[in-house]
Formats: structure tokens, C-alpha cells, sequence
């Protein structure tokens, strides 16, 4: 479980101190699925790292179950999301000289799986978004729907706790943006994520079971 | 497994850059295993030059002051002889009565033409001190001869040396391998037995078996010798009791030899007492010239010198310049690439990758493009290397010494001297420590192009990398 408190993000921009989260209080419950909307430049996406642990509050609270996320050390950090953390995003972020499974794989090299166990997961991972036929292919061999599917098997292939979406249909069609929602919703689903996504997209936003708007840094809950 | 597999798929997309890189340290590996490899050839002829000057086994060589040319030699009290070339002949003159010398006449003077004589009893005192192992005294001699003409043409000359039978493991004459014939036993000490340089032998129809004449004196020669003709070596060897009786101090100069030597050849205890046993003998000796072998490189000239220095100065500061160029290369080009690779490591992070895991990826690319470029780098070294044996002409080394002659002639004195001048072939090879030293070099262009680019690494935040372009 989230539980954010008084959570403030500021960076130095020249001069000037821009607060790009600005006093957040909120809780996510463990398999709650919250959409998080906003316009670009409000606060979203340093949100969505604040969760993830890739950046630290500049002031408040980031619980994820009990341990502040602002006080671990940074090997700590480093564990907390190998292990409990997925994370996909808008532009995929594979590595373009790793194919699919490699690409995959590599979210398990932290935890030190072994080759063969590796491999049989990797094997179900990409299954599971029904690219197992896709293995061998290079990134650059992929749809933007494909890639993600891939990014999406990566994120999910540790059996995290979390997954952090940042705008994972930002650089989709329609069609294919539909595909990986329902994708999405089918793995939170089966395997009782806690799910966290951001999204300008209303129509997405109105599937999750909560949601909420990023404006100037201040968060707004819905209902 | 997977480090394998993600560092050969990187350096597969960036195969240029990385050929680039490779060949930018291969450059600079071949280019100092080729300037060592030259350098090392060079010394291994200097070497050659010197070892064979007075012998493997010698550290310090002792030698009697030159005499001055200019005024003739009169040592040890003995007679002045000089030969005039005048209007009506020449004419030879000892403590100033002259006679006449009829055409045709054959002056033979064997003489200590080079160095003052030195007590034979110095070497037992230089053998007696402290760190030296071993001493021998020796005769270097120069046997002059001249023939009466009316048109007076420079003399002949070979050189001799009276060698201490007794101690045949120092000196010249421990470097000559008999060729053929026997060489000296200890019962050849006083007897008139030659040993002849093949070389010399072969120009001047000499053979085992057949005579020489040196100071007037009919030798045996007993056995021919093969010598470094990189050494300036004597031309030939005689017992140093026979020597001593027949030399004279200097060819105009009628001053016996007799329990003199001119060289004493002195082996030190280690080579980190060469300095201190120099000392010492030069307290013992004030006026005798103390040298070791890298004092007489200094007396070298020639085109050895030449490529020695050009070796060690352009060659190294060359080698240095190209290399820092290939170090500043490498590591700009592993920025580069690491800075478009940004996003790749803060995703990497982001699944939980380790700064140090992905660091140890980078350095391991780097290591990858170092060992690559040290094996063309040790191919271009091995050519360098051959082309230099290939085109490369022998150097020379030349060593002038004055003869001793005095000889006055209708337009005035000459006081010449013998210039030894020896080819020496330059063999540039690859040493197994230039080796190591040239590969350590690629990986260490490579480490520290990996250093840079990890530096960059670790200051990256997963946050920052992914937001700079996602």
C-alpha cells in the first residue's frame, strides 16, 4: 500500500525553484488500479518517479508498505524496484540492440535468476502479451504496439507489487491503444496489481477504478 | 551469459566507432612496440659494440691515460726514435744520430699506441679490493709498419692484444670463438703463438698453422678466431708475456713494456657495485681512465649514436604524443556514446540495475574495443618491427683512437690516427616485456576511456535519463 504525505517535489531552474509536486497527500490501496490525468508540465510524471523510487521527495512521505522511499539508501532503493516496482513508458525504452526476450531478460538480471530459470520466464512473459512468436526480433523489427507488449512483459516478468505506467498509449494509434489497455486491465486482473497510470487519455482514466488530476503540482482526487 | 551477449550487440551497432577507437590505440601500441623494438635494436648493437670491445665478463675497464701525439712519447726512460721523410730519403733517428733508411725497408713498430703504460702490479692491488671479483691486465697494442719509399704513403697497421692467458673469461679475447686451430693453453704463455680474427685472416691470406710478423717477430699462428664484427675486435692475440717484451711505448719512442700492462679488465662483485669499485680504482689509479660500458657508449660515434638518440627522442616523445591523441579519442568517443545512451541506462536502472552493473557493462565494452585494438596495435608493431629490418641500412659505429705514430714529412708532422669504423645491422625485434607493456597500454587507453564514461554513469539519475527524452 501508497501512503503519500505532504509529498513536494522542487528543482532549481536558474534562479528560480520550480515545485513540480506540490503537498500530495494520498493513499493507494494494495490492487487498486488509479488513473492519474493532467495536462503536460503539471506534475505527473515526477509523481509517477517519486512512486517508482526513481527520484526522492524534496520534502514529505512515500510509504510503500511502511518504508519510506525518501529515507532508503540508494542500493536499497535500487532493490526496492527490482523487485516491486514495473515500470512502462510512453516510449517503450528497450534497449534497441536486445531482442524481445533479451530485452526482457533483462529485468531479471538484478535478481540474479538463474540462466534457465530466465529463460522459461522470459518464455511465459511473452506469452502472457501473446509475442512469443516475437522473441528473437530486435526492437527496431517491432509495431509501437509490439514494443510495448514487450515493455509490458519486462515490467510485469519480476512478479512486481507495483506497475508504473507513464503514458503507455501515448505513442500508439487507437487500435493498438485499446489492445494494450485491455491488456493492462486483464494482467491487473489476474494478478492483483496495484496499478498506477498516467494518462492525458479521459477515456482511459474512466476504466480505472479511481482518478485523479495533476494540476500545478496539486492532485485532485475523483471519485 | 547476458554481459557477453548485451556488450557484443553493443559494440556490433557501433562497430565503427569502436573499429575507430581500436585503431586509434592500435596505432599508438604498434607505434611504441615499433620505436622500442628500434630502440631495443639499437641498444643490442651498442651492446654488441661494447661487449666486444673488452669482453662479456667485463664490468670496468682500466686504461692508461692516451699519450699526447704531438709530443713523442719517451716513457720509461727509453729511447726517442723518429723517422724523417726529407729531400734526400728518410732517414731514421734515435736520441738524435739519424741514418739513412735505404727504399724498400720495413719499419715494424708494435707499440702501446693508444693508452700510457700501467704498472703490472695494479691489477693484483685492483684485484685485491673490495666487490671486485676479478682482474686482468692486457697489452691493447698496435703493430705499425712502414716501408721505406720515396713517396711515403700511410703505414699499415693491425691491431694486437696482449691477452692474460690465465684469466681467458675476461678481455677481448673471451668473446672470440675458435674457428680453427687450438687456443692458448697456459703452457703458450711465453711462446710466439698467435691467435687471428677470422676476418683479418681471410683479407690478409693468413691461416692456422701459417706466421705473422708482429714487432719484427715471426708468430705461430696456432688458430683462427670468429669475433663480433659489430666490436671492433683485435685483429690479433698474443700471449701478454710476449707482448710486454716486444711492445714499445709508443711507435717513435723505444721505452719497454716489460711488467706493464695498458688495459686491466676488472669484473665487480654485482652491477650495483660497478660504481663504487670505479671509485676506488680511480683513487688507486688517479691518473688512468676508469670506464664502464656506459661510459665508453659515450666514445661511440656514428650512425648508431644517431639512431639511438633518434630512437629515444623522437621515437618515445612520438610514441607518447600518438598515444595520448588514441587515450583523448577513446575517451571522447565513450562519452559520446555514452551520453546517447543515456536513456538506455536510466531504463536500466529503473528495473533495478545496479549503478555498478551497468558500469562494469560499459567498462567491459571498453576493455572489449582495448583487447582489439592491442592485437592489430601488436600486428603493426611486429610489421614495424620487420620494415625496419627490412629497409633499415646497417648503422656504423666509430671509434677513433690515436695511433701514437709521429712521422715528420717535407710538409710537416703527421700524428695520425686509426678511425675503426664497424657496420653494425640494426635487428629490431619485439621483446616480450614491450609486449606486455604495449598491450597494458591498449587496456589501459581502454580503462580509462571506461572510467570516463562510467564517471558519467554514476553521476546519472534514473529519474533525469529517462525525462531528458522520454
Amino acid at each position: 500500500m501508497y501512503e503519500l504525505t505532504g509529498v513536494s517535489k522542487a528543482y532549481r531552474a536558474g534562479a528560480r525553484t520550480v515545485e513540480a509536486v506540490a503537498g500530495v497527500d494520498l493513499t493507494i490501496d494494495d490492487g487498486e488500479w488509479i488513473a492519474i490525468r493532467g495536462r503536460t508540465g503539471h506534475g505527473k510524471s515526477t509523481l509517477l518517479n517519486l512512486l517508482g523510487g526513481l527520484d526522492r521527495p524534496t520534502a514529505g512521505q512515500v510509504r510503500l508498505d511502511g518504508s519510506d522511499l525518501g529515507r532508503l539508501s540508494d542500493a536499497e532503493l535500487t532493490r526496492v524496484r527490482a523487485t516491486a516496482i514495473g515500470f512502462v513508458f510512453q516510449t517503450f525504452n528497450l534497449v534497441p540492440t536486445l531482442s524481445a526476450a533479451e530485452n526482457v531478460e533483462a529485468a531479471l538480471i538484478p535478481l540474479r535468476v538463474p540462466g534457465a530459470a530466465r529463460r522459461r520466464r522470459v518464455a511465459a512473459a511473452l506469452d502472457s502479451v501473446g509475442l512469443a512468436d516475437r522473441a528473437g526480433h530486435l526492437p527496431s523489427e517491432l509495431s509501437g504496439g509490439q514494443q510495448q507488449r514487450v515493455a509490458i512483459a519486462r515490467a510485469l516478468i519480476k512478479e512486481p507489487k507495483v506497475l508504473l505506467a507513464d503514458e503507455p498509449t501515448g505513442n500508439l494509434d487507437e487500435e493498438t491503444r485499446d489492445e494494450i489497455i485491455a491488456l493492462m486491465e486483464k494482467l491487473w486482473r489476474e494478478r492483483g496489481l496495484t496499478l498506477v497510470l498516467v494518462s492525458h487519455d479521459g477515456a482511459i482514466a474512466r476504466r480505472a477504478q479511481r482518478s485523479a488530476v495533476m494540476s500545478r503540482g496539486h492532485l485532485a482526487l475523483r471519485s | 551469459m547476458f554481459f557477453f551477449i548485451y556488450l557484443a550487440r553493443e559494440l556490433r551497432r557501433r562497430l565503427r566507432q569502436a573499429i575507430f577507437i581500436a585503431l586509434g590505440l592500435a596505432v599508438g601500441v604498434g607505434l611504441v612496440l615499433t620505436v622500442t623494438s628500434a630502440a631495443a635494436g639499437v641498444k643490442n648493437a651498442q651492446a654488441d659494440v661494447l661487449k666486444g670491445l673488452y669482453g662479456v665478463g667485463t664490468d670496468i675497464t682500466v686504461s692508461g691515460a692516451a699519450p699526447s701525439a704531438q709530443a713523442p712519447a719517451n716513457g720509461g726512460g727509453g729511447n726517442s726514435v723518429q723517422i724523417q721523410m726529407g729531400p734526400n730519403g728518410a732517414q731514421m733517428c734515435v736520441n738524435g744520430k739519424c741514418h739513412a733508411l735505404k727504399n724498400g725497408y720495413t719499419i715494424d713498430n708494435l707499440g702501446s699506441s693508444s693508452y700510457s703504460p700501467i704498472s703490472a702490479a695494479s691489477v693484483a692491488k685492483i684485484a685485491a679490493l673490495h666487490d671486485v671479483t676479478a682482474a686482468a691486465g692486457g697489452l691493447l697494442l698496435t703493430d705499425n709498419q712502414t716501408t721505406i719509399s720515396s713517396n711515403p704513403s700511410p703505414p699499415t697497421s693491425f691491431t694486437v692484444d696482449g691477452a692474460d692467458i690465465s684469466q681467458p673469461k675476461l678481455g677481448p679475447l673471451s668473446e672470440a670463438a675458435v674457428s680453427s686451430g687450438r687456443a692458448f693453453t697456459a703452457s703458450d704463455a711465453d711462446k710466439n703463438v698467435a691467435l687471428v680474427d677470422k676476418g683479418y685472416a681471410a683479407s690478409n691470406g693468413l691461416k692456422a698453422g701459417g706466421t705473422i710478423t708482429i714487432g719484427g717477430t715471426k708468430f705461430a699462428i696456432i688458430g683462427l678466431v670468429e669475433q663480433s664484427e659489430g666490436s671492433s675486435p683485435p685483429n690479433v692475440y698474443i700471449p701478454l708475456a710476449r707482448a710486454q717484451a716486444l711492445a714499445k711505448q709508443g711507435p717513435a719512442a723505444g721505452g719497454s713494456l716489460k711488467n706493464d700492462v695498458n688495459t686491466i679488465y676488472v669484473t665487480a662483485a654485482s652491477a650495483s657495485d660497478i660504481g663504487a669499485v670505479q671509485q676506488e680504482i680511480a683513487k688507486l689509479l688517479p691518473t688512468a681512465q676508469v670506464t664502464t660500458p656506459s661510459s665508453l657508449a659515450n666514445q661511440v660515434t656514428g650512425s648508431l649514436t644517431s639512431a639511438a638518440k633518434l630512437a629515444n627522442d623522437l621515437g618515445k616523445w612520438l610514441s607518447i604524443l600518438v598515444l595520448i591523441a588514441a587515450f583523448a579519442v577513446a575517451v571522447l568517443l565513450t562519452m559520446a556514446a555514452v551520453a546517447r545512451r543515456v536513456r538506455e541506462f536510466g531504463t536500466l536502472k529503473a528495473l533495478g540495475w545496479r549503478g555498478r552493473r551497468i558500469i562494469a557493462q560499459v567498462m567491459g565494452e571498453s576493455l572489449a574495443v582495448g583487447l582489439l585494438g592491442a592485437a592489430i596495435g601488436v600486428g603493426l608493431g611486429y610489421g614495424g618491427a620487420a620494415v625496419i629490418n627490412a629497409i633499415a641500412p646497417s648503422l656504423s659505429a666509430t671509434l677513433t683512437q690515436p695511433t701514437g705514430l709521429h712521422m715528420m714529412t717535407p710538409s710537416g708532422a703527421i700524428n695520425p690516427t686509426s678511425s675503426h669504423t664497424v657496420s653494425v645491422p640494426l635487428s629490431a625485434s619485439v621483446g616480450g616485456a614491450a609486449l606486455a607493456a604495449a598491450v597494458g597500454l591498449a587496456l589501459l587507453g581502454a580503462l580509462l576511456a571506461g572510467a570516463f564514461g562510467s564517471w558519467r554513469i554514476g553521476r546519472l539519475r534514473p529519474a533525469d535519463a529517462i525525462a531528458k527524452v522520454g
